[in-house]
């Protein structure tokens, strides 16, 4: 699979873990077996995409219906 | 293809020239920093410099061909190698740099711009950006100095968390009072972006003097000059009109966007060793990337590399206020376990009331919550002499100042922050010990003993070899 395949295949990955609630730790820890660096692109072309609300412990998830975070 | 390998091995050059890899070849030397050349991943990067009893260089970094640096003013010894000073005089040299800066020098060729990224070639992923502890809300940039620069505001340096939020974008926080929270929010209210420069791998010099609050008027960069005893040579950036040191490992250029105090940013460990709080800050939007040929990422360690790089200001400040008070001290020391700045022991040539009259002044500062006075035959530098003063020299109903409702930080969680109004200031007691001997108590009740015929004698020669 080459890199920009990998990263999108990924990016779907994350968000269905960002489906509850969950620290950036359990993502790393979640993936831990893809290179660091893939995840960061995935991450980045989630949060490009969809709207991550956070709660006050900082957790993550996709919540299309209430944009938290404004950007 | 080969992975290039800093060459921190040669140079030599001299401390006022020296260079962020000049800095660490130096503490190489002097045992203060080890190398490790088995691959370590960016996630493990904190984990390992936290068990590390040196700064750690991480030659090779899981996907990534730059190596990275950690914990290099984790301690206060490694924070004096760094800045080639001695440990006890740390803040005597720190007040003498400072009072007398010396401006930058603009030079035309940087080693920053030896690779200079701009347009779809920018990707924060290509850098070792690594995730620092557990509750964090995504990897950090924690070792930048952030520049920004301005006809009328002038240019200004100073140290901010950069939270990784995609290839473009980082996450800065202004949450608290800062020169770079005026600027922002200055170009904030005409609606303009604020144009920034992040440099990454900066002399010790130029970090500790950007940590420091310069006095009105005073550019980071002169407080970091007068350090150094020579110009800070510094560049334009490629893609903003900001001034940046010409020889940093890595600079991001870009803007603050005019979005004010609105996108996700945090949790983060903080410089008091606790977890932070989410909060909402602007974004950091990168132009461009430059980097020498083969950078050295640096990743500062939290939170004892944090509170380093204030301990000498620290002990500045209160070698200064203790002389406007007009009290003979001897030596200052902001301690570890107060993070460099709410706890102060300071040894003074003590006379009648001095204790309290330096309790009172210490006090005074803005930060400082707790101080312990001695007289000048104790070391404070060991705990267990500052203990045994305390101990013996101290009545807790007459040696002990309490002062209420004075002005606090919100990250001290022992002031209830969280229930503080929007915008309104926490507040604090502080107190201070007078461990100076009492007036009234001739210092002969104090007469150490002493090991009989101390002079005639040296371990080192009653052992084998």
């Amino acid at each position: 699979m080459n890199d920009d395949r990998a990263v999108a295949a990924l990016a779907g990955e994350i968000e269905t873990a960002l489906q509850k609630p969950v620290f950036f730790s359990e993502i790393l820890a979640a993936f831990k077996d893809r290179p660091y660096r893939t995840i960061l692109r995935a991450w980045s072309d989630v949060r490009s995409r969809r709207p991550l609300a956070r709660d006050v412990h900082g957790r993550y998830w996709l919540d299309d219906s209430k944009e938290s975070s404004k950007h | 293809m080969s992975k290039p390998q800093p060459n921190i091995a040669s140079g030599g050059r001299a401390a006022a020239t020296e260079d962020f890899r000049g800095m660490l070849r130096r503490m190489e030397a002097e045992g203060q920093l080890r190398r490790v050349a088995k691959p370590i991943s960016p996630r493990h990067i904190t984990a390992l410099s936290s068990q590390a009893p040196t700064a750690l260089l991480c030659e090779t970094v899981d996907d990534y061909r730059i190596p990275v640096v950690g914990g290099i003013y984790w301690t206060r010894s490694r924070i004096a190698s760094a800045l080639g000073w001695p440990e006890g005089e740390m803040a005597t040299r720190f007040a003498a740099g400072a009072a007398r800066p010396v401006p930058p020098r603009m030079v035309g060729t940087a080693p920053c711009q030896e690779v200079v990224l701009t347009g779809d070639d920018v990707d924060l992923t290509a850098l070792p950006i690594p995730f620092m502890h557990e509750k964090d809300g995504g990897p950090y940039i924690s070792g930048g100095v952030a520049f920004a620069q301005d006809a009328q505001l002038g240019l200004n340096a100073g140290c901010y968390r950069l939270m990784f939020r995609t290839r473009r974008e980082l996450g800065i926080d202004l949450f608290t009072a800062s020169d770079l929270r005026r600027y922002y929010t200055t170009y904030l209210e005409q609606k303009r972006p604020l144009p920034v420069a992040i440099a990454i791998g900066v002399h010790a010099f130029e970090h500790i003097a950007a940590a420091y609050k310069a006095p009105v008027g005073v550019s980071e960069m002169e407080i970091a000059g007068g350090l150094r005893g020579a110009p800070v040579p510094m560049a334009k950036g490629r893609t903003v009109d900001v001034a940046v040191p010409a020889d940093a490992e890595i600079v991001l250029e870009g803007e603050l966007l005019p979005i004010g105090w609105t996108a996700d940013e945090g949790p983060f460990g903080e410089f008091a060793g606790m977890q932070g709080d989410l909060k909402y800050n602007p974004i950091f939007r990168v132009s461009a990337i430059t980097h020498r040929r083969d950078p050295i990422f640096y990743a500062l360690q939290m939170p004892w590399e944090n509170d380093w790089l204030n301990g000498p200001a620290t002990e500045a400040a209160c070698l200064r206020i203790l002389a406007v008070a007009g009290i003979p001290v001897v030596a200052v020391r902001a301690t570890e376990g107060g993070c460099c700045g709410w706890s102060v022991y300071a040894a003074i040539r003590k006379r009648a009331g001095e204790g309290k009259n330096a309790i009172a002044a210490l006090l005074s500062l803005p930060v400082v919550k707790q101080v312990i006075v001695t007289d000048d035959d104790i070391d404070i530098y060991d705990s267990a002499q500052v203990e045994w003063a305390v101990t013996f020299r101290c009545q807790a109903d007459k040696d002990i100042v309490i002062l209420s409702g004075m002005k606090a930080k919100h990250v001290d969680p022992s002031v209830q922050p969280w229930k503080l109004e929007p915008g309104e200031l926490p507040v604090t007691a502080k107190f201070g010990i007078d461990a100076t001997i009492p007036e009234g108590i001739p210092a002969f009740r104090y007469e150490r003993i002493v090991p009989a015929f101390r002079s005639e004698v040296a371990l080192k020669d009653y052992l084998d070899e």
